[in-house]
């Protein structure tokens, strides 16, 4: 009994200097229901960088591109190259979604790390990337599922769901199956990631205040490009997955 | 197995309790603790010290997941709280993506495609002025060709004027000296029939005369 509860001591006061707050939120009530206003306040933040950014660059275009144009450009042909190694010939009207989903992923990743959000104190909770939230993440995976369903629907018609009994119809629980597994991996795993991310660097933070935690740092920069890479390649690959033919 | 689950679940409790009561008096909470659960207590002291460490493991586990409350509530982990704010991302991520398209993906890429195009056609405008250069070039040759074979023609052409203006004069100049020549043989004929003419005219009185000399006395 006593060592259980020095153990729990011990655990808590690591807890307190550590100062994680996992699974907090600072709710707003809007309307009976709840919502986590540190999610939403970071997301706005990160929207408006997003669109800030893009507006001051691509406001007047030059045929010689100044540096933000330039790089503004850059970043466009890379999600053009993304969407076209994915979904092929017909990629250009989803250019809009799957960069939409890799820079909203991306500045909200970064944001994590880069903005120095604990400098602003809420009453409880604290913020942190958007993306740290199971909600943004399931959002945005339930948006790509619902994404790949269009697309095979207005490519095929109903001739969509033929891929369930594809290559033989002893697969379609299987095939049934992956609509599911879709989106929660897709979820879990940016979920996972980036709280996994935060949280290390906390802890070690908390623990060796100096330069140690500075490569975990660089390592969570990585992690989260990657996965926000990730993840939008995923949804382009289901995308051209569902609009690709099966003869 | 259950009694394990049912020992983490408690340790929720049992550990915020202490967290919200002052450090100074943990003495005396305790056997508050032990008091709701008289039974998992004792099996508590029946435990095997191994089982005790994966308890404890456990129940820094469910810490983790359940980090200590500030208030007099008991707060749950809300790791997995799903709420409003999932569809209000939904609407802000389908506002971002029209957002970025009209002030991003279409303008700049539609711009990006008009410049590829327009540098395509400008490259295939200097091949074609390449072959225009060659026809302008063979043009030059030809107008030179003509001028050349224009100023032959009219050297020639002056060549034989001239010639034959100076053949005319020539001519002339011959048929004036001949008619020159003429005029002074027909004019010297003249004098000489003249002369004969006179000649004959005087001719009796000049025999005569002579006669007279040669015989003079008759």
């Amino acid at each position: 009994m006593n060592v259980l509860l020095c153990s729990i001591n011990t655990l808590k006061g690591l807890y307190d200097i550590s100062g994680v707050e996992v699974g907090q939120h600072f709710y707003w009530q809007l309307g009976g229901f709840q919502v986590h206003a540190q999610v939403l306040i970071t997301s706005w933040v990160v929207i408006a960088i997003l669109l800030g950014s893009a507006f001051i660059a691509v406001r007047n275009p030059q045929t010689i591109p100044t540096a933000g144009q330039n790089f503004f450009e850059y970043v466009l042909e890379f999600l053009r190259d993304v969407s076209k190694t994915q979904i092929g010939e017909e990629y250009g009207p989803w250019v809009p979604f799957i960069g939409t989903m890799f820079l909203f992923l991306f500045v909200s990743n970064w944001s994590g790390a880069l903005l120095p959000w604990k400098r602003i104190q809420l009453p409880h909770g604290e913020l942190a990337a958007p993306t740290n939230d199971i909600n943004t993440t399931v959002a945005l995976a339930l948006l790509t599922s619902v994404a790949y369903f269009y697309a095979g629907l207005s490519k095929k018609g109903l001739g969509y769901f033929s891929k369930y009994i594809q290559p033989t119809p002893i697969l379609l629980p299987i095939n049934i199956l992956e609509d599911f597994t879709k989106p929660l991996s897709l979820s879990f795993r940016l979920f996972g990631n980036i709280l996994a991310d935060e949280l290390v660097v906390v802890v070690l933070v908390s623990l060796v205040p100096l330069v140690v935690p500075i490569p975990v740092m660089f390592l969570g920069l990585f992690t989260s490009g990657i996965q926000a890479l990730i993840f939008a390649t995923l949804a382009a690959a289901y995308i051209g997955e569902s609009m690709e033919g099966h003869h | 197995m259950a009694n394990v689950i049912m020992a983490s679940s408690n340790a929720k409790p049992l550990v915020s309790p202490i967290q919200s009561s002052l450090p100074s008096k943990p003495r005396i909470q305790i056997p508050q603790i032990s008091l709701p659960t008289p039974k998992i207590s004792q099996k508590f002291i029946s435990i095997s010290s191994s089982t005790l460490k994966s308890l404890s493991l456990l129940a820094a586990t469910s810490l983790t997941f359940s980090p200590p409350c500030f208030a007099e509530e008991i707060e749950k982990a809300a790791l997995f709280d799903f709420n409003l704010t999932l569809p209000i991302i939904m609407a802000e991520f389908l506002l971002l993506m029209f957002a970025l398209d009209k002030i991003y993906f279409s303008p700049l890429g539609k711009f990006m495609d008009e410049r590829d195009t327009a540098i395509k056609e400008k490259l295939n405008s200097v091949k074609d002025t390449s072959e225009e250069v060659k026809q302008l070039e063979e043009q030059a040759a030809a107008i030179m060709r003509a001028a050349r074979a224009e100023i032959s023609a009219a050297l020639n052409k002056m060549k034989k004027e001239t010639q034959l203006e100076v053949e005319a004069k020539l001519a002339e100049g011959r048929k004036k000296v001949e008619a020159e020549l003429q005029e002074a043989l027909a004019k010297l004929e003249k004098q000489k029939e003249d002369t004969v003419k006179a000649l004959d005219s005087q001719i009796a009185a000049l025999s005569q005369e002579i006669v007279n000399k040669v015989l003079p006395v008759q």
